[in-house]
Protein backbone atom coordinates (compact mmCIF):
# COMPACT_ATOMS: atom_id res chain seq x y z
CA UNK A 1 0.00 0.00 0.00
CA UNK A 2 3.05 1.88 -0.60
CA UNK A 3 2.14 5.57 -2.47
CA UNK A 4 4.31 5.26 -5.09
CA UNK A 5 4.44 6.94 -8.82
CA UNK A 6 5.69 4.64 -11.36
CA UNK A 7 7.40 5.11 -14.76
CA UNK A 8 7.42 2.37 -17.09
CA UNK A 9 9.58 2.16 -19.80
CA UNK A 10 9.00 -0.05 -22.48
CA UNK A 11 11.74 -1.57 -25.19
CA UNK A 12 10.02 -1.17 -28.48
CA UNK A 13 13.04 -1.86 -30.62
CA UNK A 14 13.91 -3.93 -33.64
CA UNK A 15 15.21 -7.09 -30.94
CA UNK A 16 11.51 -7.44 -29.78
CA UNK A 17 9.96 -8.99 -32.84
CA UNK A 18 11.44 -12.08 -32.25
CA UNK A 19 9.26 -15.05 -30.90
CA UNK A 20 11.16 -16.76 -28.42
CA UNK A 21 8.97 -15.60 -25.52
CA UNK A 22 5.17 -16.19 -27.23
CA UNK A 23 3.63 -14.96 -29.22
CA UNK A 24 6.83 -12.33 -29.61
CA UNK A 25 8.67 -10.27 -27.21
CA UNK A 26 7.01 -7.47 -27.27
CA UNK A 27 3.64 -8.84 -26.93
CA UNK A 28 4.77 -10.24 -23.70
CA UNK A 29 5.99 -7.43 -22.65
CA UNK A 30 2.85 -5.43 -22.97
CA UNK A 31 0.91 -7.94 -20.86
CA UNK A 32 3.26 -7.98 -18.56
CA UNK A 33 2.92 -3.68 -18.29
CA UNK A 34 -0.43 -4.33 -18.00
CA UNK A 35 -0.44 -6.66 -15.27
CA UNK A 36 1.51 -4.10 -13.34
CA UNK A 37 -0.33 -1.29 -13.86
CA UNK A 38 -3.03 -3.18 -12.71
CA UNK A 39 -1.64 -4.27 -9.86
CA UNK A 40 0.00 -1.07 -8.97
CA UNK A 41 -3.38 1.18 -9.09
CA UNK A 42 -4.53 -1.20 -7.31
CA UNK A 43 -2.61 -1.70 -4.23
CA UNK A 44 -3.38 1.81 -3.42
CA UNK A 45 -5.87 4.17 -5.30
CA UNK A 46 -3.74 7.28 -5.08
CA UNK A 47 -1.40 5.23 -7.05
CA UNK A 48 0.18 6.84 -10.85
CA UNK A 49 1.69 5.21 -13.25
CA UNK A 50 3.62 6.70 -16.75
CA UNK A 51 4.51 4.76 -19.73
CA UNK A 52 7.33 5.95 -21.81
CA UNK A 53 9.21 4.38 -25.25
CA UNK A 54 12.80 4.22 -25.35
CA UNK A 55 13.56 3.22 -28.81
CA UNK A 56 11.81 4.24 -32.43
CA UNK A 57 13.10 7.69 -33.27
CA UNK A 58 13.77 8.64 -29.60
CA UNK A 59 12.60 8.22 -26.40
CA UNK A 60 9.18 9.40 -26.50
CA UNK A 61 6.50 9.54 -22.89
CA UNK A 62 3.67 8.03 -24.57
CA UNK A 63 1.78 9.06 -20.75
CA UNK A 64 2.48 11.02 -18.23
CA UNK A 65 1.64 9.39 -14.60
CA UNK A 66 -1.80 8.99 -13.73
CA UNK A 67 -4.19 6.90 -11.75
CA UNK A 68 -6.57 6.19 -14.73
CA UNK A 69 -6.12 2.69 -15.76
CA UNK A 70 -7.57 3.11 -19.00
CA UNK A 71 -5.55 6.06 -20.48
CA UNK A 72 -2.50 3.90 -19.28
CA UNK A 73 -3.69 0.89 -21.12
CA UNK A 74 -5.05 2.81 -24.19
CA UNK A 75 -1.47 4.44 -25.11
CA UNK A 76 -0.24 0.54 -25.36
CA UNK A 77 -2.46 -0.14 -28.54
CA UNK A 78 -0.70 0.67 -31.91
CA UNK A 79 2.85 1.16 -30.70
CA UNK A 80 5.44 0.30 -33.53
CA UNK A 81 8.20 -1.40 -32.91
CA UNK A 82 11.71 -0.21 -34.33
CA UNK A 83 15.11 0.99 -33.73
CA UNK A 84 17.53 1.08 -30.99
CA UNK A 85 16.83 1.01 -27.24
CA UNK A 86 18.62 4.06 -25.38
CA UNK A 87 18.81 3.08 -21.63
CA UNK A 88 20.97 6.24 -20.31
CA UNK A 89 17.81 8.27 -22.00
CA UNK A 90 14.98 6.54 -21.27
CA UNK A 91 15.44 6.25 -17.34
CA UNK A 92 17.06 10.26 -17.40
CA UNK A 93 13.54 11.27 -18.91
CA UNK A 94 12.09 8.61 -16.95
CA UNK A 95 13.22 10.28 -13.30
CA UNK A 96 12.39 14.11 -15.04
CA UNK A 97 8.81 13.09 -15.49
CA UNK A 98 8.80 11.61 -12.00
CA UNK A 99 9.68 14.89 -10.82
CA UNK A 100 7.19 16.50 -12.02
CA UNK A 101 4.19 14.40 -10.84
CA UNK A 102 1.66 16.33 -9.22
CA UNK A 103 1.51 14.62 -5.71
CA UNK A 104 4.99 14.96 -4.02
CA UNK A 105 3.76 12.85 -1.25
CA UNK A 106 4.27 9.61 -3.71
CA UNK A 107 7.43 7.73 -3.64
CA UNK A 108 9.39 7.33 -7.30
CA UNK A 109 9.95 4.38 -8.66
CA UNK A 110 11.07 3.07 -12.22
CA UNK A 111 10.40 0.10 -13.74
CA UNK A 112 12.59 -0.94 -16.68
CA UNK A 113 12.44 -3.71 -19.58
CA UNK A 114 15.24 -4.05 -21.12
CA UNK A 115 15.39 -6.85 -23.88
CA UNK A 116 17.95 -5.83 -26.32
CA UNK A 117 21.40 -5.53 -25.59
CA UNK A 118 22.69 -2.42 -23.77
CA UNK A 119 25.19 -0.30 -25.55
CA UNK A 120 26.17 2.37 -22.58
CA UNK A 121 29.06 1.40 -20.64
CA UNK A 122 29.07 0.21 -16.79
CA UNK A 123 30.74 3.46 -15.65
CA UNK A 124 27.73 5.48 -17.66
CA UNK A 125 24.94 3.15 -16.44
CA UNK A 126 26.61 3.43 -12.10
CA UNK A 127 26.67 7.33 -12.65
CA UNK A 128 22.77 7.61 -13.43
CA UNK A 129 22.33 4.85 -11.29
CA UNK A 130 23.99 7.49 -8.10
CA UNK A 131 21.81 10.11 -9.09
CA UNK A 132 18.65 8.00 -9.07
CA UNK A 133 19.95 6.76 -5.39
CA UNK A 134 20.84 10.87 -4.24
CA UNK A 135 16.87 11.59 -5.85
CA UNK A 136 15.78 8.84 -3.98
CA UNK A 137 13.92 6.76 -7.08
CA UNK A 138 13.57 3.23 -6.81
CA UNK A 139 14.64 0.89 -9.79
CA UNK A 140 13.15 -2.43 -10.94
CA UNK A 141 15.10 -3.72 -13.95
CA UNK A 142 13.35 -6.66 -15.88
CA UNK A 143 16.36 -8.16 -17.75
CA UNK A 144 14.79 -10.97 -20.77
CA UNK A 145 15.39 -10.97 -23.90
CA UNK A 146 18.89 -11.05 -25.49
CA UNK A 147 21.43 -11.76 -23.60
CA UNK A 148 24.72 -10.70 -25.43
CA UNK A 149 28.35 -10.40 -23.43
CA UNK A 150 28.39 -7.98 -20.16
CA UNK A 151 24.79 -7.10 -20.43
CA UNK A 152 23.53 -8.86 -16.99
CA UNK A 153 26.99 -7.75 -15.70
CA UNK A 154 26.28 -3.81 -16.73
CA UNK A 155 22.53 -4.19 -15.28
CA UNK A 156 23.62 -5.70 -12.17
CA UNK A 157 26.07 -2.75 -11.49
CA UNK A 158 23.40 -0.36 -12.45
CA UNK A 159 20.68 -2.05 -9.80
CA UNK A 160 23.93 -1.90 -7.50
CA UNK A 161 24.31 1.37 -7.44
CA UNK A 162 20.81 2.47 -7.17
CA UNK A 163 19.36 0.01 -4.53
CA UNK A 164 19.12 1.12 -1.29
CA UNK A 165 17.80 -0.60 1.60
CA UNK A 166 16.31 -3.42 -1.07
CA UNK A 167 14.00 -1.20 -2.51
CA UNK A 168 15.23 -1.66 -6.18
CA UNK A 169 14.88 -5.35 -7.64
CA UNK A 170 16.09 -6.94 -10.82
CA UNK A 171 14.80 -10.50 -12.21
CA UNK A 172 15.98 -12.09 -15.08
CA UNK A 173 13.11 -13.88 -17.25
CA UNK A 174 14.90 -16.41 -19.82
CA UNK A 175 12.72 -17.68 -22.58
CA UNK A 176 10.46 -20.47 -21.72
CA UNK A 177 7.11 -22.04 -21.53
CA UNK A 178 6.21 -19.67 -19.16
CA UNK A 179 4.68 -16.08 -20.07
CA UNK A 180 6.50 -13.10 -18.74
CA UNK A 181 4.27 -12.26 -16.71
CA UNK A 182 4.02 -15.04 -14.72
CA UNK A 183 7.18 -15.11 -13.96
CA UNK A 184 7.06 -11.90 -12.53
CA UNK A 185 4.00 -12.37 -10.70
CA UNK A 186 5.77 -13.89 -8.13
CA UNK A 187 8.50 -11.65 -7.83
CA UNK A 188 9.17 -8.27 -5.60
CA UNK A 189 8.16 -5.71 -8.29
CA UNK A 190 4.60 -7.11 -8.35
CA UNK A 191 4.46 -8.20 -4.51
CA UNK A 192 6.00 -4.79 -3.29
CA UNK A 193 8.58 -4.13 -1.00
CA UNK A 194 8.08 -7.55 1.16
CA UNK A 195 4.24 -6.61 1.70
CA UNK A 196 2.64 -10.07 0.77
CA UNK A 197 1.36 -9.02 -2.13
CA UNK A 198 -1.85 -7.28 -2.95
CA UNK A 199 -5.10 -9.19 -3.97
CA UNK A 200 -4.79 -8.80 -7.37
CA UNK A 201 -1.96 -10.02 -7.30
CA UNK A 202 -2.15 -13.00 -5.06
CA UNK A 203 -5.25 -14.16 -6.93
CA UNK A 204 -3.49 -13.39 -10.38
CA UNK A 205 -0.43 -15.62 -9.06
CA UNK A 206 -3.43 -18.65 -8.01
CA UNK A 207 -4.63 -18.55 -11.75
CA UNK A 208 -1.30 -18.55 -13.26
CA UNK A 209 -0.33 -21.46 -10.63
CA UNK A 210 -3.35 -23.56 -11.22
CA UNK A 211 -3.48 -23.17 -15.12
CA UNK A 212 -6.88 -21.94 -15.26
CA UNK A 213 -7.58 -18.80 -17.25
CA UNK A 214 -9.33 -17.00 -14.35
CA UNK A 215 -9.57 -17.57 -10.49
CA UNK A 216 -10.05 -20.91 -8.54
CA UNK A 217 -13.41 -22.74 -9.12
CA UNK A 218 -13.96 -19.97 -12.08
CA UNK A 219 -15.12 -17.28 -9.19
CA UNK A 220 -13.70 -14.03 -8.77
CA UNK A 221 -12.73 -13.97 -4.98
CA UNK A 222 -13.19 -10.24 -5.00
CA UNK A 223 -16.47 -10.21 -6.37
CA UNK A 224 -18.13 -12.71 -4.80
CA UNK A 225 -16.13 -13.91 -1.92
CA UNK A 226 -18.95 -15.46 0.34
CA UNK A 227 -19.55 -17.77 -2.87
CA UNK A 228 -15.78 -18.30 -3.12
CA UNK A 229 -15.58 -18.97 0.07
CA UNK A 230 -17.98 -21.55 0.62
CA UNK A 231 -16.69 -23.52 -2.84
CA UNK A 232 -13.08 -23.48 -1.03
CA UNK A 233 -14.73 -24.89 2.26
CA UNK A 234 -16.37 -27.48 0.43
CA UNK A 235 -13.32 -28.61 -1.13
CA UNK A 236 -11.69 -29.25 1.56
CA UNK A 237 -13.96 -31.01 3.30
CA UNK A 238 -14.58 -33.10 0.43
CA UNK A 239 -11.05 -34.11 0.88
CA UNK A 240 -10.98 -34.33 4.46
CA UNK A 241 -14.16 -36.55 3.61
CA UNK A 242 -11.86 -38.35 0.92
CA UNK A 243 -8.97 -39.10 3.15
CA UNK A 244 -11.07 -40.57 5.85
CA UNK A 245 -13.32 -42.77 3.50
CA UNK A 246 -9.69 -44.02 2.27
CA UNK A 247 -8.65 -44.89 6.22
CA UNK A 248 -11.98 -46.02 6.94
CA UNK A 249 -12.17 -48.36 3.80
CA UNK A 250 -8.73 -49.78 4.86
CA UNK A 251 -10.06 -50.77 7.91
CA UNK A 252 -13.20 -51.99 7.76
CA UNK A 253 -12.93 -53.45 4.90
CA UNK A 254 -13.62 -56.95 6.43
CA UNK A 255 -15.81 -56.18 9.38
CA UNK A 256 -19.35 -54.47 8.76
CA UNK A 257 -20.02 -55.77 5.33
CA UNK A 258 -23.45 -56.79 5.81
CA UNK A 259 -24.10 -53.54 8.26
CA UNK A 260 -22.50 -51.83 5.03
CA UNK A 261 -24.79 -53.41 2.50
CA UNK A 262 -28.16 -52.67 4.60
CA UNK A 263 -27.02 -49.12 4.95
CA UNK A 264 -26.25 -49.08 1.65
CA UNK A 265 -30.12 -49.79 0.44
CA UNK A 266 -31.44 -47.17 2.26
CA UNK A 267 -28.71 -45.01 0.63
CA UNK A 268 -29.73 -45.93 -2.47
CA UNK A 269 -33.42 -44.75 -1.49
CA UNK A 270 -32.24 -41.62 -0.01
CA UNK A 271 -30.00 -41.48 -3.21
CA UNK A 272 -32.76 -41.68 -4.99
CA UNK A 273 -34.75 -39.30 -3.39
CA UNK A 274 -31.67 -36.92 -2.80
CA UNK A 275 -31.11 -36.97 -6.74
CA UNK A 276 -34.00 -35.40 -7.65
CA UNK A 277 -32.75 -32.50 -5.49
CA UNK A 278 -29.58 -32.38 -6.79
CA UNK A 279 -31.04 -32.07 -9.96
CA UNK A 280 -32.88 -29.62 -9.34
CA UNK A 281 -30.01 -28.06 -7.96
CA UNK A 282 -28.00 -28.89 -10.69
CA UNK A 283 -30.03 -27.24 -13.37
CA UNK A 284 -30.17 -24.18 -11.51
CA UNK A 285 -26.26 -23.79 -11.17
CA UNK A 286 -26.65 -24.47 -14.73
CA UNK A 287 -28.54 -21.20 -15.27
CA UNK A 288 -25.36 -19.83 -13.65
CA UNK A 289 -22.91 -21.02 -16.04
CA UNK A 290 -20.85 -22.08 -13.35
CA UNK A 291 -19.56 -26.24 -13.98
CA UNK A 292 -17.18 -25.68 -10.96
CA UNK A 293 -19.61 -25.33 -8.64
CA UNK A 294 -21.47 -28.43 -10.03
CA UNK A 295 -18.67 -30.26 -9.90
CA UNK A 296 -18.00 -29.55 -6.07
CA UNK A 297 -21.70 -29.98 -5.43
CA UNK A 298 -21.58 -33.34 -7.12
CA UNK A 299 -18.94 -34.40 -5.59
CA UNK A 300 -19.95 -33.65 -2.07
CA UNK A 301 -22.59 -35.78 -3.07
CA UNK A 302 -21.11 -38.81 -4.39
CA UNK A 303 -19.58 -39.75 -1.18
CA UNK A 304 -22.82 -40.97 0.86
CA UNK A 305 -21.54 -44.43 2.65
CA UNK A 306 -18.12 -45.06 4.82
CA UNK A 307 -18.11 -41.23 6.13
CA UNK A 308 -20.71 -41.37 8.48
CA UNK A 309 -18.35 -41.50 11.82
CA UNK A 310 -16.64 -38.91 11.05
CA UNK A 311 -19.59 -36.50 9.85
CA UNK A 312 -21.19 -37.71 13.54
CA UNK A 313 -17.88 -36.44 15.33
CA UNK A 314 -18.04 -33.30 13.23
CA UNK A 315 -21.58 -32.58 13.73
CA UNK A 316 -21.55 -33.11 17.22
CA UNK A 317 -18.73 -30.88 17.59
CA UNK A 318 -20.36 -28.41 16.35
CA UNK A 319 -23.22 -29.48 18.12
CA UNK A 320 -21.93 -28.74 21.39
CA UNK A 321 -21.07 -25.16 20.13
CA UNK A 322 -23.80 -23.94 18.80
CA UNK A 323 -27.00 -25.90 18.20
CA UNK A 324 -28.30 -23.53 16.01
CA UNK A 325 -25.10 -23.93 13.59
CA UNK A 326 -25.41 -27.43 14.22
CA UNK A 327 -29.21 -27.82 13.14
CA UNK A 328 -28.04 -25.87 10.18
CA UNK A 329 -25.40 -27.45 9.11
CA UNK A 330 -26.91 -30.92 9.85
CA UNK A 331 -29.86 -30.41 7.47
CA UNK A 332 -27.41 -29.32 4.85
CA UNK A 333 -25.67 -31.96 4.96
CA UNK A 334 -29.08 -34.36 4.81
CA UNK A 335 -29.94 -32.55 1.81
CA UNK A 336 -26.57 -33.63 0.24
CA UNK A 337 -25.49 -36.82 1.19
CA UNK A 338 -28.54 -38.55 2.60
CA UNK A 339 -26.41 -39.86 6.44
CA UNK A 340 -28.73 -42.07 8.04
CA UNK A 341 -26.79 -41.67 11.73
CA UNK A 342 -26.67 -38.35 11.51
CA UNK A 343 -30.34 -37.78 10.89
CA UNK A 344 -30.17 -39.99 14.91
CA UNK A 345 -28.60 -36.14 16.10
CA UNK A 346 -30.72 -34.13 13.93
CA UNK A 347 -33.88 -36.42 15.09
CA UNK A 348 -32.44 -35.12 18.93
CA UNK A 349 -32.35 -32.17 18.17
CA UNK A 350 -36.13 -31.67 16.49
CA UNK A 351 -37.11 -33.35 19.01
CA UNK A 352 -36.82 -30.12 21.30
CA UNK A 353 -40.23 -29.00 20.37
CA UNK A 354 -39.83 -25.23 21.45
CA UNK A 355 -36.27 -24.68 19.74
CA UNK A 356 -38.05 -26.16 16.56
CA UNK A 357 -41.44 -24.20 16.81
CA UNK A 358 -39.51 -21.24 16.98
CA UNK A 359 -37.28 -22.22 13.98
CA UNK A 360 -40.53 -23.23 12.44
CA UNK A 361 -42.47 -19.27 13.06
CA UNK A 362 -39.24 -17.99 11.78
CA UNK A 363 -40.08 -19.67 8.60
CA UNK A 364 -42.03 -17.50 6.31
CA UNK A 365 -45.53 -18.77 5.51
CA UNK A 366 -45.72 -21.39 8.36
CA UNK A 367 -48.45 -21.06 11.08
CA UNK A 368 -47.23 -23.36 14.43
CA UNK A 369 -50.63 -23.66 15.16
CA UNK A 370 -51.45 -25.04 11.49
CA UNK A 371 -52.81 -28.72 12.29
CA UNK A 372 -50.19 -30.21 9.80
CA UNK A 373 -47.34 -28.33 11.79
CA UNK A 374 -48.73 -29.68 14.91
CA UNK A 375 -48.73 -33.00 13.60
CA UNK A 376 -45.25 -33.39 12.46
CA UNK A 377 -44.37 -31.98 15.96
CA UNK A 378 -46.33 -34.33 17.89
CA UNK A 379 -44.82 -36.84 15.32
CA UNK A 380 -41.07 -35.58 16.61
CA UNK A 381 -41.77 -37.16 19.82
CA UNK A 382 -41.98 -40.58 19.29
CA UNK A 383 -38.21 -41.04 18.53
CA UNK A 384 -39.06 -45.10 17.57
CA UNK A 385 -38.30 -45.12 13.77
CA UNK A 386 -35.81 -42.21 12.82
CA UNK A 387 -35.80 -42.62 9.59
CA UNK A 388 -39.59 -42.78 8.88
CA UNK A 389 -39.92 -39.64 11.13
CA UNK A 390 -37.14 -38.16 8.94
CA UNK A 391 -39.42 -38.84 5.72
CA UNK A 392 -42.22 -37.48 7.08
CA UNK A 393 -40.40 -34.16 8.78
CA UNK A 394 -39.10 -33.86 5.06
CA UNK A 395 -42.06 -34.03 3.15
CA UNK A 396 -43.96 -31.35 5.24
CA UNK A 397 -40.89 -29.09 5.36
CA UNK A 398 -41.09 -29.24 1.84
CA UNK A 399 -44.47 -28.20 1.23
CA UNK A 400 -43.99 -25.52 3.95
CA UNK A 401 -40.54 -23.75 2.54
CA UNK A 402 -42.63 -23.83 -1.00
CA UNK B 1 7.58 37.91 21.89
CA UNK B 2 7.73 37.17 25.19
CA UNK B 3 4.83 34.73 25.25
CA UNK B 4 7.09 32.68 23.22
CA UNK B 5 10.06 32.55 25.61
CA UNK B 6 11.20 29.67 27.04
CA UNK B 7 14.19 28.38 29.64
CA UNK B 8 16.23 27.27 27.11
CA UNK B 9 16.80 31.20 25.43
CA UNK B 10 19.97 31.07 23.54
CA UNK B 11 20.68 34.66 22.86
CA UNK B 12 18.55 37.44 23.97
CA UNK B 13 14.85 36.08 23.43
CA UNK B 14 16.39 33.37 21.21
CA UNK B 15 14.62 30.07 21.34
CA UNK B 16 15.72 26.71 19.97
CA UNK B 17 13.33 25.90 17.69
CA UNK B 18 13.18 22.17 17.98
CA UNK B 19 9.99 21.95 19.68
CA UNK B 20 8.26 23.78 16.24
CA UNK B 21 9.62 21.42 14.07
CA UNK B 22 6.96 19.65 12.09
CA UNK B 23 8.52 16.27 12.39
CA UNK B 24 6.24 14.02 9.93
CA UNK B 25 7.27 15.95 6.86
CA UNK B 26 10.92 16.31 7.77
CA UNK B 27 12.84 14.60 4.72
CA UNK B 28 16.56 15.00 3.55
CA UNK B 29 17.58 13.73 0.41
CA UNK B 30 20.83 11.65 -0.16
CA UNK B 31 21.08 10.61 3.57
CA UNK B 32 22.78 7.07 4.29
CA UNK B 33 19.95 5.00 5.83
CA UNK B 34 21.84 4.14 8.67
CA UNK B 35 22.62 7.31 9.46
CA UNK B 36 20.22 9.37 9.40
CA UNK B 37 18.78 13.32 9.95
CA UNK B 38 17.35 12.10 13.62
CA UNK B 39 20.91 12.30 14.25
CA UNK B 40 21.80 15.66 14.26
CA UNK B 41 18.32 17.16 14.54
CA UNK B 42 16.71 14.74 17.81
CA UNK B 43 17.39 15.96 20.95
CA UNK B 44 19.80 13.58 23.10
CA UNK B 45 21.18 12.25 19.48
CA UNK B 46 22.45 15.31 18.54
CA UNK B 47 24.65 15.55 21.53
CA UNK B 48 26.04 12.34 21.10
CA UNK B 49 29.35 12.50 19.21
CA UNK B 50 29.19 8.87 18.00
CA UNK B 51 25.81 9.36 16.14
CA UNK B 52 26.09 11.89 12.99
CA UNK B 53 24.06 12.30 9.92
CA UNK B 54 26.31 11.23 6.63
CA UNK B 55 25.47 11.64 3.08
CA UNK B 56 25.46 8.20 0.58
CA UNK B 57 25.96 8.33 -2.95
CA UNK B 58 28.06 11.47 -2.98
CA UNK B 59 28.80 14.56 -0.22
CA UNK B 60 25.62 16.72 -0.92
CA UNK B 61 22.77 16.71 1.07
CA UNK B 62 19.53 18.31 1.28
CA UNK B 63 17.48 18.73 4.45
CA UNK B 64 14.04 19.68 4.12
CA UNK B 65 12.52 20.91 7.38
CA UNK B 66 8.83 22.06 7.96
CA UNK B 67 7.27 24.07 11.29
CA UNK B 68 4.35 23.85 12.58
CA UNK B 69 4.10 27.13 13.10
CA UNK B 70 5.41 30.31 11.24
CA UNK B 71 8.69 31.16 13.30
CA UNK B 72 11.85 33.84 12.54
CA UNK B 73 15.06 32.39 11.96
CA UNK B 74 18.15 34.16 13.87
CA UNK B 75 21.19 31.83 13.50
CA UNK B 76 21.72 28.19 13.16
CA UNK B 77 24.04 25.68 14.75
CA UNK B 78 25.89 23.22 12.50
CA UNK B 79 28.23 20.83 14.25
CA UNK B 80 30.84 18.22 12.72
CA UNK B 81 34.35 17.00 12.49
CA UNK B 82 37.33 18.76 11.59
CA UNK B 83 37.51 17.31 7.62
CA UNK B 84 34.24 15.53 6.77
CA UNK B 85 31.90 18.61 8.27
CA UNK B 86 30.27 21.09 5.88
CA UNK B 87 31.48 23.59 4.42
CA UNK B 88 29.49 25.09 2.29
CA UNK B 89 25.44 25.36 3.36
CA UNK B 90 22.72 27.32 1.81
CA UNK B 91 19.44 28.16 2.88
CA UNK B 92 16.74 28.81 1.67
CA UNK B 93 13.15 29.60 3.00
CA UNK B 94 9.53 29.01 2.20
CA UNK B 95 10.72 26.18 -0.72
CA UNK B 96 9.10 23.38 -1.16
CA UNK B 97 9.89 19.81 -2.09
CA UNK B 98 13.38 21.29 -3.88
CA UNK B 99 16.23 18.48 -5.25
CA UNK B 100 19.22 18.42 -6.09
CA UNK B 101 18.35 19.97 -9.75
CA UNK B 102 17.04 22.78 -8.91
CA UNK B 103 18.93 24.45 -5.78
CA UNK B 104 20.67 26.40 -8.32
CA UNK B 105 16.85 27.54 -10.03
CA UNK B 106 16.79 30.73 -7.61
CA UNK B 107 19.26 32.12 -4.99
CA UNK B 108 19.18 30.86 -1.58
CA UNK B 109 17.94 33.50 1.34
CA UNK B 110 20.85 33.32 2.89
CA UNK B 111 24.71 31.05 2.31
CA UNK B 112 27.53 30.15 5.32
CA UNK B 113 30.88 28.79 4.62
CA UNK B 114 31.36 26.81 7.94
CA UNK B 115 34.82 27.53 9.51
CA UNK B 116 36.58 25.24 12.26
CA UNK B 117 34.76 27.21 15.10
CA UNK B 118 31.56 26.88 13.57
CA UNK B 119 31.98 22.98 13.79
CA UNK B 120 32.89 23.08 17.28
CA UNK B 121 29.31 25.04 17.86
CA UNK B 122 29.73 28.58 17.49
CA UNK B 123 26.41 29.61 15.70
CA UNK B 124 26.16 31.41 12.81
CA UNK B 125 24.10 34.46 12.29
CA UNK B 126 21.64 34.44 9.45
CA UNK B 127 20.52 37.59 7.75
CA UNK B 128 17.40 38.19 9.93
CA UNK B 129 15.70 40.17 7.70
CA UNK B 130 15.66 37.31 5.01
CA UNK B 131 13.76 34.65 7.46
CA UNK B 132 10.90 36.87 9.30
CA UNK B 133 8.42 34.38 7.79
CA UNK B 134 9.23 31.04 7.64
CA UNK B 135 7.43 27.85 7.59
CA UNK B 136 9.92 26.04 5.99
CA UNK B 137 13.43 26.04 5.71
CA UNK B 138 15.61 24.13 2.86
CA UNK B 139 19.32 23.24 4.03
CA UNK B 140 21.60 22.84 1.23
CA UNK B 141 24.73 20.78 2.05
CA UNK B 142 27.04 21.87 -0.98
CA UNK B 143 30.06 20.60 0.16
CA UNK B 144 32.31 19.48 2.99
CA UNK B 145 35.79 20.47 4.15
CA UNK B 146 38.27 18.28 2.88
CA UNK B 147 36.64 17.33 -0.36
CA UNK B 148 35.83 13.88 0.54
CA UNK B 149 33.20 11.60 -0.69
CA UNK B 150 30.88 11.37 2.31
CA UNK B 151 29.75 14.47 4.65
CA UNK B 152 29.37 14.02 8.65
CA UNK B 153 27.26 16.03 10.17
CA UNK B 154 26.69 15.62 13.92
CA UNK B 155 24.31 18.23 14.95
CA UNK B 156 21.97 20.66 13.83
CA UNK B 157 20.44 23.26 15.69
CA UNK B 158 18.14 26.14 15.20
CA UNK B 159 17.59 29.27 16.96
CA UNK B 160 14.95 32.18 16.70
CA UNK B 161 11.69 33.21 17.77
CA UNK B 162 8.53 32.53 16.77
CA UNK B 163 5.55 35.14 15.54
CA UNK B 164 2.86 35.78 17.06
CA UNK B 165 0.01 33.11 15.93
CA UNK B 166 -3.30 31.80 17.82
CA UNK B 167 -2.20 28.05 19.66
CA UNK B 168 -5.74 26.92 18.50
CA UNK B 169 -4.78 24.02 21.43
CA UNK B 170 -4.95 27.23 24.48
CA UNK B 171 -8.06 28.31 22.84
CA UNK B 172 -10.85 27.04 25.63
CA UNK B 173 -14.90 27.31 25.43
CA UNK B 174 -15.71 30.18 28.21
CA UNK B 175 -17.79 28.79 30.34
CA UNK B 176 -21.10 30.49 31.65
CA UNK B 177 -20.13 31.20 35.15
Amino acid sequence: MVLEATMICIDNSEWMRNGDYAPSRFQAQADAVNLICGAKTQSNPENTVGVLTMAGKGVRVLVTPTSDLGKILACMHGLEIGGEMNLAAGIQVAQLALKHRQNKKQQQRIIVFAGSPVMHDKKALEMIGKKLKKNSVALDIVNFGEDDGGKTEKLEALLAAVNNNDTSHIVHVPAGPNALSDVLISTPIFTGDGEGGSGFAASAAAAAAGGVSGFEFGVDPNLDPELALALRVSMEEERARQEAAAKQAAEEASKEEKGGEEQDATMTERASEGASEADNKKIEIADDDDTSLQQALAMSMDEPTSSQDLQDTEMSDAAAEDPELALALQLSVQDSTKDSSSQADVSKLLADQSFVSSILASLPGVDPNDPSVKEVLASMQNQSEPQQKQDEDKAPKKEEEK
Amino acid sequence: MSAAESATAVQRSQVDLLDFIDWSGVECLNQSSSHSLSNALKQGYREDEGLNLESDADEQLLIYIPFTQVIKLHSVVVMGSEEEGPKTVKLFANREHMGFSNVSDFPPSDTAVLSSDNLKGKPVVLKYVKFQNVRSLTIFIEDNQSGSEITKIQKIALYGSTVETTDMKGLKKIEDH
